[in-house]
């Protein structure tokens, strides 16, 4: 046994002793488990993790490794943010709507839940970011922006452009997680601030 | 001639050519672009250290304690994406049912600015209670939802029809329910509650017992 197989159960213990959803994530597996009690509830294979960071086009420098196991939080993710929000614009008085029959009378004609016809829910998205403590971003996509050598020459050029005009960008470096567009949209609501992610060190 | 004639043209488009090169190299040198870094990593400061045996006890008493934290008997697992719930009894499935769970919608009240989240809660609830023919005592946002102001007559908010023949409490107004929308089961639709056909609602109430653990993802 090693000594980061044994941190890794460790870690995985303090985060099993609370009745929350986190996330486990394999990088050598190349999977992502959705746990709650150290039962894995879902599974989701990854196409690719890499670390993403947005430099000048022949910069030579590369990040640095990150030292593993850790837990990792989401610190303000789409599960939080991308909420559609309704409210009445004035509210009438209860009596005015012509309830006058007592409620225990109610009958499934006048049901007292939701309309019959759903209301329409956003599809979530199948590329979005979230932020994590250690700094990075987890970048959940379908497919890793094109990394050939053109390809980065023609962002870096936009880019350049941009910055001229004075809107440059400035991501964050991201740990890009690509996985199927459906496992992607799966895993958007669970994407909530202070949601845990167990990250494991090769075996 | 003909060639004096090519020069004119081939200079000038040279000429273009290496300027928007040049301009595109400036651009490029100070653009910046996404690039993609292997996914290293080194052992964290805090991985413990020992020998052979230690390491071997620790991560047994690691993972007897984990074993210890899963669930034995029948559980619930509801998949709040997809909006299925599945029974399991000692880690065998035993059914899988179509529910609807929360929309996620938020409802503010134009009066106080409250807002309520319209989330299934996720990770472990614990089934609190059972009760055939549940009766819904409708909270502020059902009627705020409705355009209406809550009644003042607390008699007014009850409800004995919506929730179905059987109610399985999670806790903090969470409940396992059936519905007269049953075209709506397998969409997020609720206000956070798990909406179930009658013969799952049935299958559900009959098999889970008080203190079953439901976990919610």
């Amino acid at each position: 046994m090693r000594a980061t197989q044994v941190a890794a159960l460790e870690l995985e213990l303090s985060l099993a002793r609370r009745p929350d959803v986190y996330l486990v994530l394999n990088t050598t597996a190349r999977q992502l488990e959705v746990k709650v009690r150290g039962v894995a509830v879902d599974r989701i294979p990854l196409k690719g993790v890499e670390k993403l960071l947005h430099v000048p086009l022949l910069s030579p420098s590369s990040p640095p490794p990150f030292p593993l196991p850790a837990v990792w939080r989401v610190v303000d993710g789409p599960g939080d943010s991308d909420r559609e929000y309704v409210a009445p614009a004035e509210l009438r008085p209860y009596k005015a709507e012509g309830y006058d029959d007592p409620p225990a009378a109610a009958t499934p004609t006048r049901p007292a839940g939701p309309p019959p016809t759903a209301t329409p829910i956003p599809e979530p998205p199948a590329s979005y970011r979230a932020q994590l403590d250690c700094g990075w971003d987890l970048w959940i996509t379908e497919t890793l922006p094109p990394q050939g050598f053109l390809a980065r020459t023609r962002a870096a050029v936009r880019d350049g452009w941009e910055r001229l005009r004075g809107r440059g960008t400035h991501p964050r470096p991201a740990i890009t997680l690509a996985m199927d567009r459906e496992d992607a949209k799966r895993l958007h609501h669970l994407m909530r601030s202070n949601m845990p992610v167990l990250v494991l060190a090769d075996p | 001639m003909r060639r004096r004639r090519l020069r004119v043209i081939a200079i000038p488009c040279l000429a273009v050519a290496v300027v928007v090169l040049g301009v595109c190299a400036v651009l490029a040198r100070f653009g910046h672009a996404y690039t993609a870094y292997p996914f290293l990593h080194v052992a964290a400061d805090r991985t413990p250290t020992g020998d052979a045996q230690t390491l071997a006890q620790r991560a047994a008493r690691a993972a007897t304690a984990l074993q210890r934290l899963r669930p034995t008997g029948t559980y619930l697992v509801v998949d709040t994406y997809r909006n299925r719930l599945h029974v399991y009894r000692d880690g065998e499935l035993l059914r899988t049912a179509i529910c609807s769970t929360g929309t996620g919608i938020v409802l503010r009240d134009p009066r106080t600015g409250r807002e309520w989240v319209f989330d299934t809660p996720l990770g472990e609830r614990i089934i609190e209670t059972k009760r055939r023919n549940p009766v819904w005592a409708k909270p502020d946002w059902a009627f705020i939802e409705e355009g209406m102001l809550p009644p003042k007559d607390p008699n007014e908010r009850f409800d004995d029809v919506s929730l179905g023949k059987y109610g399985l409490y999670m806790g903090d107004g969470y409940i396992i329910h059936g519905t007269l929308f049953k075209s709506l089961l397998g969409r997020r639709v609720t206000h956070g509650c798990i909406r179930l056909g009658d013969e799952d609602l049935e299958f559900v109430y009959n098999t889970t017992p008080i203190g079953a653990r439901v976990f919610l993802y």
